[in-house]
């Protein structure tokens, strides 16, 4: 946990949404320091994706707030918006027809204004971004004939691209060979102490989590749960209520992290 | 568009009703008693006296018609052989007519049974109890077949091509309805009157080329009759050059480019009915050069009158003329 | 070829463009189709002998027809490219999602008003071609996307129906209007100025609002909710789009009918030769709209001359087999 006296980069107040008369995030509380990724775990269906599009404005709150850098992002245009949070999705609506480096470029859309034209500025960001992540031998490349893992990699860069401060990601690791899965982590990291970004990342594996978040939030049937350190998330009761499965957890003998395993 | 050429051969294919410019005829009364009319008076007596001969005629088909007395109940599916009945007296015994059939005004009172372009209303038409049914050539020999294997009588008579035959169209309808005298009568002042007029014409050399616009549904090219119709032969006989000549085809459409290159120096307009005018033809695009724009010699032109082969294409003959030689008829 | 699609597109429409002119009822040397046509130009004076009224067939009929006739068919490709990209779906074309029939019916209503001036018909085309869209939108969404089947059904159902309405107007109406209202049965016969100085405006604002669009379609192909991540405002884009869209298929069929496949296979063989970047695809696709339409429509002056074909039945015919035969090839390609 880096804790460095200044506030929060992305502060969640109170925060609710809804699908209709469907509750989908009730009353959401949590901070996101600068250099700190904060995972966040849940069945499905707990509200972790929704959390997310509430976030980077696909849908709207009902109630709270959401403050980046102090400021409130409720009433930002998506250009604002897209210049405080960067989406890394899952790989798969993709527009398989375009080359990684024209999909990357897409990450400066906030910058481009209506013609989409680049300038010097925004190619340097791209050229970095696809390097940071490895994926500049396949810049002529069409995303559909490359595999998922450097797919994702892409989407990676180009929310790298945006620039931005926060960046969320969204179960990044689905549909990844467990190399990939590895690989995609072990850069994530690189990157927020790198670059100092502010990261919360839904993720499915919670051992996975262990190994990667400074802290994990955990969200069931719309609320928080919990939140603070693997260890502290992480227990046999927190677990049972909210997944509903009995576990056992260690400390991992050669990494020293935390990791559950199911007992049934 | 469609409707148009349908109809315009459907008048073409029936002989008109003499028109009230003709002077000897007026319509005979018949009475209902079936008798056969052999020596009629020239200045119209009803009634003649029973004859046993039967009628004996072969229609164009090659098809034998034989009435054991003049027809008194008569259907027309053709405008030109309603304009013939009329005008050899027989009107009067029309019962049924084809929608087409509007000339003489008479004609009105007889039943109307449609427009024939979904078919021959047949129901209707037994129904009617016709001793005599006057087709004419748009009708196909099948059509005429059905008829007859109803055992109803059908007399099909094909357009004529020049005045002798329309001359003959009419003669074969008053022996079938017993009014020959009449019918001579009607005969010979039409051919006074075409006399008279080829040899007024006989010294013209300036011949105009003429554009008959039959229908300008597509404006950019219009339909025009070709050679092989009637339109074409009365326009040439009345010392004019029908465009359409040129053209392969009966009814052709002539584009724009080609009007421009031929310049014709008279455009009848045949569907002026249809709001066709000569500004309308003017605004059309390119047509402001076409010689007979430039100089205004645009005229409307009633279009039944060359498009049924009946009595009143004489008539026609004569407009046409008066028209294309104003200067023959100065008086 | 494949470097520079500008190129190559402006030459073939430029060859197209002059056979067009060149062709027609009346043969004139092509020596003489150029020496005209330059001379009308302030610094030509060349020397020839020709009839007068090759100039006016060149001048008054064919070449404000080759000049409708390219704005027509870059319309429908450009619209058609668009309504592709907007709804991400490889059969959108303004025929077959409704708009162009309910452009056609919003024309013959201002055409069936005897008061109404020809100058008003692009504006009933647009109002019709829009309120169609809009219905069609509407019945093919599902949540928040909408899907290829559903449009696909919504556009032809809605279609079918102002196309019923569109006859029956027709039917009903008296002989002038029924002339007035023929051409709209797919046929390009209009001549004159008249159509293009009316149609002008709509053509050329809805082009360029269409080719300004490439850039934001570009990021719609990656879906609404990452268009809206990335910083797009989805919403107003959408209406953009679809107004744009609307306004040039309307001026497309206001004077030129309804014509379809143009929308279709145009842009679906730019995109297999140079890719699926709307910033290019959407003025290669209008570019190659042109080209299109100015051959189907050589081909059915020439093919049964003197008569025509309606330019509708051309474009089926020979739209269909060659995108067939480009699918085959690019098969292996991903370019969608």
């Amino acid at each position: 946990m880096k804790q460095n006296g200044n506030p929060p980069i992305l502060q969640i107040r109170s925060l609710s949404a809804n699908y209709g008369d469907v509750i989908a995030i009730k009353d959401i509380s949590l901070d996101v320091q600068q250099g700190e990724i904060v995972g966040l775990i849940g069945p499905n269906g707990a509200g972790k994706s929704t959390l997310i599009k509430v976030l980077s404005g696909v849908l709207k709150a009902s109630a709270g707030e959401v403050l980046i850098n102090q400021k409130e992002v409720s009433t930002y245009s998506p250009g604002q918006r897209a210049r405080t949070i960067a989406v890394v999705p899952q790989a798969r609506q993709l527009g398989g027809a375009f080359s990684v480096e024209q999909a990357v470029l897409l990450g400066r859309t906030a910058y481009l204004g209506f013609l989409g034209k680049p300038a010097r500025e925004d190619l340097r960001k791209v050229a970095w971004a696809m390097k940071q992540t490895a994926v500049d031998f396949l810049a002529d490349r069409k995303l559909a004939e490359i595999s998922g893992g450097e797919q994702q990699r892409v989407l990676l860069a180009r929310a790298l691209a945006q620039d931005t401060p926060v960046l969320l990601l969204d179960e990044p690791t689905n549909h990844l060979d467990l190399k990939y899965q590895v690989n995609l982590l072990k850069l994530v990291k690189k990157l927020v102490k790198q670059e100092g970004l502010s990261v919360l990342m839904a993720m499915h594996d919670l051992n996975q989590v262990s190994g990667t978040a400074d802290r994990v939030a955990l969200l069931a049937n719309g609320q928080l749960k919990a939140i603070g350190s693997p260890e502290e998330v992480l227990t046999q009761e927190n677990i049972l209520q909210a997944y509903q499965i009995e576990i056992d957890t260690f400390t991992h003998p050669k990494t020293n992290k935390h990791m559950i395993f199911p007992t049934e | 568009m469609k409707k148009t050429i349908l109809l315009i051969n459907l008048l073409i294919v029936v002989v008109m009703v003499l028109s009230a410019c003709s002077p000897a005829a007026q319509p005979v009364t018949v009475e209902p008693a079936a008798v056969e009319a052999t020596e009629v008076p020239v200045d119209v007596e009803p009634v003649a006296e029973p004859t046993p001969a039967p009628i004996a005629v072969t229609d164009d088909l090659g098809f034998e018609i034989i009435l054991a007395e003049p027809a008194q109940k008569i259907i027309s599916i053709s405008p030109s052989l309603t304009e013939i009945l009329y005008s050899v007296g027989a009107g009067d015994r029309l019962i049924g007519r084809d929608s087409n059939s509007m000339y003489p005004e008479e004609a009105l009172a007889a039943a109307d049974l449609g427009g024939m372009w979904d078919g021959i209303p047949v129901e209707d038409i037994l129904a009617l109890e016709p001793d005599l049914i006057l087709a004419g050539e748009i009708f196909a020999p099948e059509a005429i077949q059905e008829l007859r294997d109803l055992g109803l009588v059908v007399y099909w008579q094909k357009n004529p091509a020049d005045f002798e035959m329309l001359y003959e169209n009419i003669l074969v309808i008053a022996v079938l309805t017993g009014t020959e005298d009449i019918a001579e009568n009607v005969v010979s002042s039409l051919d006074e009157r075409i006399s008279a007029l080829d040899m007024k014409l006989a010294d013209v050399d300036l011949i105009p080329l003429v554009f008959y616009e039959l229908d300008a549904s597509d404006p950019a090219n219009p339909y025009t009759p070709g050679a092989g119709t009637f339109i074409s032969f009365v326009i040439n006989r009345a010392k004019g050059q029908n465009l359409g000549d040129g053209l392969e085809g009966t009814w052709v459409q002539v584009s724009s480019e080609a009007l421009l290159a031929q310049n014709p120096d008279t455009i009848l307009l045949a569907d002026a009915l249809y709001g066709i005018s000569a500004e309308s033809v003017a605004a059309r695009a390119g047509w402001s050069e076409i010689k007979a724009v430039v100089e205004g010699e645009i005229y409307p032109f009633d279009p039944f009158i060359l498009s049924v082969p009946g009595p009143r294409l004489v008539d026609g003959y004569e407009q046409v003329a008066e028209i294309l030689h104003p200067e023959l008829f100065e008086e | 070829m494949k470097n520079r699609p500008f190129l190559v597109i402006f030459i073939l429409l430029g060859l197209s463009f002059l056979l067009s002119i060149a062709l027609g009822a009346v043969t004139i040397p092509p020596g003489n189709v150029l020496k005209i046509l330059l001379n009308k130009l302030p610094w030509f004076e060349l020397e020839g002998i020709w009839p007068a009224y090759f100039e006016t067939i060149l001048w008054d009929l064919r070449l404000p027809h080759t000049i409708l006739v390219t704005l027509t068919g870059a319309a429908l490709a450009g619209s058609g490219a668009s309504f592709q990209g907007l709804f991400r779906n490889p059969l959108a074309d303004p025929y077959l999602i409704g708009v162009a029939s309910g452009a056609g019916l919003g024309a013959i209503v201002v055409m069936s008003i005897p008061q109404a001036g020809r100058y008003l018909i692009p504006i009933g085309a647009f109002l019709g071609g829009l309120g169609t869209i809009a219905v069609v939108y509407r019945l093919a969404k599902v949540g928040k996307i909408v899907p290829l089947t559903t449009l696909i059904l919504a556009g032809v159902a809605i279609g079918s129906f102002t196309s019923a309405l569109t006859s029956f107007l027709m039917l009903i109406s008296d002989e002038m209007i029924l002339q007035a209202m023929s051409f709209l049965l797919g046929g390009s016969t209009v001549t004159g100025w008249e159509p293009i100085a009316i149609a002008l405006p709509y053509f050329s604002v809805g082009i360029l609002l269409l080719v300004l669009s490439g850039h934001s379609l570009n990021v719609l192909q990656f879906g609404e909710e990452q268009a809206l991540q990335l910083g797009l405002s989805v919403e107003r884009v959408k209406i953009f789009i679809i107004i744009s869209a609307s306004l040039t298929t309307a001026a497309a069929v206001s004077f030129s009918g309804v014509i379809g496949f143009i929308g279709l296979v145009v842009p679906h063989i730019i995109r297999l030769v140079w890719g699926g970047d709307y910033k290019k695809l959407i003025p290669l696709s209008i570019l190659g709209g042109g080209i299109t339409l100015l051959i189907s429509d050589i081909l059915a002056r020439i093919v049964m001359a003197p008569s025509y074909l309606p330019v509708g039945i051309v474009t089926a015919l020979i739209g269909a087999p060659f995108f067939l035969w480009i699918l085959r090839r690019a098969k292996k390609e991903v370019f969608w």
